[in-house]
């Protein structure tokens, strides 16, 4: 069974009463009258590593958009905490947004402010903390991420690995316990890369957050992931969802088998009797 | 939803914080300003921050805390938190106040004389860069000149139509404007010494031989120059100009010719454009001094000759050829990342339009 840290700083367990950190249900998503996705429903649990999966173009990233609700679906519902943040409109769904971090592929930090200035930027627009409380805090969450030592480089300065840790402590600055990082490990060399998903584990296990990640990197898959699902362009459908260790040995889906065993379609013509 | 306060209660000689309900980013501000005001009023008094009602901290909660407990102080006034959850503990904890001693570094300043410098320096350098890139430039022409058919005429053509044939509104609307601002305001004066025929004059020359091609060249710097520099700078950050390298060929034969060769071959056109009309617009106006269109095309034909003409639109030549070759070289010189593309843009903006002054100058002292 799934254990499930306490939520960021609370003092009190998890309660098993909370309804799940996101929640999908009946989706159809697509772009125009090209449909990526239909009738997908599935929950993310507190305190859980969820990873979408799947292959180029299957619409893994823009279900994260529709998650996060810079997409609007064709049909169905997204509930964020309980809340469908699909019918949410104006003040209500940016009080939503804010529940969610969000790492962008690049890491998408602003090229005119320092890594710094790049974190504490949610904490100038939402809060009315003073500059000296606002820069402890960015240079905590910097630390978190194992960046301190960067907190005055510009960004057009960092590694494509340092980015992403600085997205991430962005992602965390106004308190988000739901995180979702879009190809944490795409372009990464193999340590930097396995740094980022040790920096995703700490963070889940010190401060309780819920990961939503969307990647096909997989060894970062078989590193972080409590669970996965995995999108199919074909059939536009989730055709899996598991532990990925369970996933790779235990399905019966040749899709899922071909993608957890890197075979390409050749092999896997060659395989069938 | 419990709300977080905190008070200064005495008990014998310690000062008793209270931290109750949730702390967030959105609550800690007034909670994190009192926390501080009782630990500054009370220097040599030891502190006691009771966190028992504490519900929850996010990462600015968690901050708090931190900030409360890193606070240099008195031995006998140091501050002690109680019945802080062992989780948040553990997260305060992990933090060492070593890290947080210095101030966080800001950007470098520099002072005025640094930075006019370090400007200066940076000028002179651009001169070098940018006369061994007309060098660069030059070869490329004459080496165009003797094997034409290697010329990327497909693609002078399609510059010269976005640089020249789209420009041809905004060309017309300024030419026009700048013809009847000048004979209004010529006009105006030259009324009330009874010269008004003499407006003409003006109008002609100025349109001819100055306005015509400055006013072009500065409406080609801003819409091609910039767009030159912004097309080169994003293939730059693309890495298609390391590609067409690593395939033999030379940027500035492939990307930067075609455009020195149609902005050269369209800025004389557009600026012919801009005479006729700004004449044309200084026409209108003086026929409301009574210059009648004739009276005003038979002194304009004694005002100007051939030379005033060719003047301009060799000034014109010049000038497309000064704002395509900065517009590429700065293309060209772009740094990393999408932000590197506007400076770039921007500096062949700027750049160009000093240059067109410059170079104006230049054409003034000599023709006069």
């Amino acid at each position: 069974m799934l254990q499930t840290p306490n939520p960021l700083g609370s003092v009190r367990p998890a309660s098993s009463e909370r309804p799940p950190a996101i929640s999908v249900r009946g989706l159809k998503m697509g772009y125009g009258t090209r449909v990526l996705l239909e009738n997908a429903s599935f929950d993310v649990k507190r305190g859980e590593i969820m990873v979408i999966l799947g292959g180029s173009g299957s619409g893994k990233s823009s279900l994260m958009k529709n998650i996060i609700g810079l997409y609007r679906p064709m049909d169905g519902d997204i509930l964020i905490d309980g809340t469908s943040i699909v019918r949410a409109r104006g003040q209500d769904k940016a009080h939503l947004q804010c529940k969610l971090g969000v790492m962008y592929q690049s890491g998408a930090l602003f090229g005119s402010l320092t890594v710094l200035e790049n974190v504490r930027f949610p904490l100038d627009q939402f809060t009315d903390l003073g500059l000296g409380e606002k820069n402890l805090t960015a240079r905590m969450l910097l630390r978190q991420v194992e960046m301190g030592y960067a907190e005055g480089f510009m960004p057009g300065a960092l590694s494509g690995g340092m980015l992403k840790r600085a997205g991430i402590a962005r992602a965390m600055a106004l308190g988000s316990d739901i995180l979702t990082l879009d190809e944490p490990s795409a372009g990464l060399d193999p340590i930097t890369a396995a740094n980022l998903d040790r920096t995703i584990l700490s963070l889940r296990e010190d401060l309780g957050l819920t990961f939503v990640v969307v990647t096909h990197e997989l060894q970062s898959i078989f590193a972080i992931a409590d669970r996965a699902i995995m999108l199919d362009p074909v059939s536009r459908s989730i055709i899996a969802e598991g532990k990925p260790s369970e996933l790779r040995d235990r399905s019966d889906d040749p899709r899922v088998r071909q993608f957890f065993n890197r075979q390409s379609d050749a092999a896997m013509h060659k395989a069938k009797p | 939803m419990a709300t977080a306060t905190t008070s200064g209660l005495r008990t014998d000689d310690s000062v008793k914080v209270v931290l109750e309900g949730r702390i967030t980013a959105y609550t800690a501000a007034p909670i994190w300003k009192d926390a501080l005001d009782t630990l500054a009023r009370n220097p040599d008094r030891p502190i006691v921050v009771d966190a028992s009602r504490l519900e929850y901290a996010d990462d600015v909660g968690i901050a708090l805390l931190f900030d409360l407990l890193r606070r240099d102080r008195p031995p006998q006034a140091k501050v002690e938190m109680r019945d802080l959850a062992a989780n948040l503990a553990a997260l305060v904890e992990a933090f060492d106040p070593k890290d947080f001693a210095q101030p966080p570094p800001g950007r470098p300043q520099i002072g005025i004389l640094e930075h006019i410098g370090r400007v200066a320096a940076q000028e002179v350098a651009y001169v070098k860069t940018i006369a061994a890139f007309l060098g660069q430039c030059a070869g490329a022409l004459w080496y165009a000149i003797r094997h034409r058919g290697l010329v990327r005429w497909g693609e002078v053509v399609s510059v010269a139509t976005e640089a020249g044939a789209n420009a041809v509104p905004i060309v017309l609307l300024i030419g026009f404007l700048m013809g009847v601002i000048i004979a209004f305001e010529i006009g105006l004066v030259a009324q009330q010494f009874g010269a008004v025929i003499f407006v003409v004059n003006g109008v002609g020359v100025a349109m001819l031989r100055e306005l015509g091609a400055l006013m072009t060249a500065i409406v080609f710097a801003g819409r091609t120059g910039a767009a030159f520099a912004a097309q080169i700078g994003t293939q730059k950050v693309n890495e298609e100009v390391n590609a067409i390298q690593t395939f033999g060929l030379d940027p500035v034969h492939f990307l930067v010719l075609p455009r020195l060769i149609a902005a050269v071959l369209v800025m004389p056109l557009l600026t012919v454009l801009a005479d006729v009309i700004g004449i044309f617009g200084g026409a209108l106006v003086m026929a409301t001094f009574n210059v009648s269109f004739v009276l005003f095309y038979n002194q304009l034909l004694g005002a100007v000759d051939t030379g005033d003409f060719v003047l301009g639109i060799v000034k014109a030549a010049v000038f497309g050829l000064a704002i395509a070759g900065i517009g590429c070289q700065r293309g060209l010189a772009t740094g990393e990342g999408a932000t590197a593309v506007g400076l770039s843009a921007t500096s062949a903006v700027v750049k160009s339009i000093v240059w067109i002054v410059v170079l104006d100058g230049i054409f003034t002292v000599l023709t006069s």
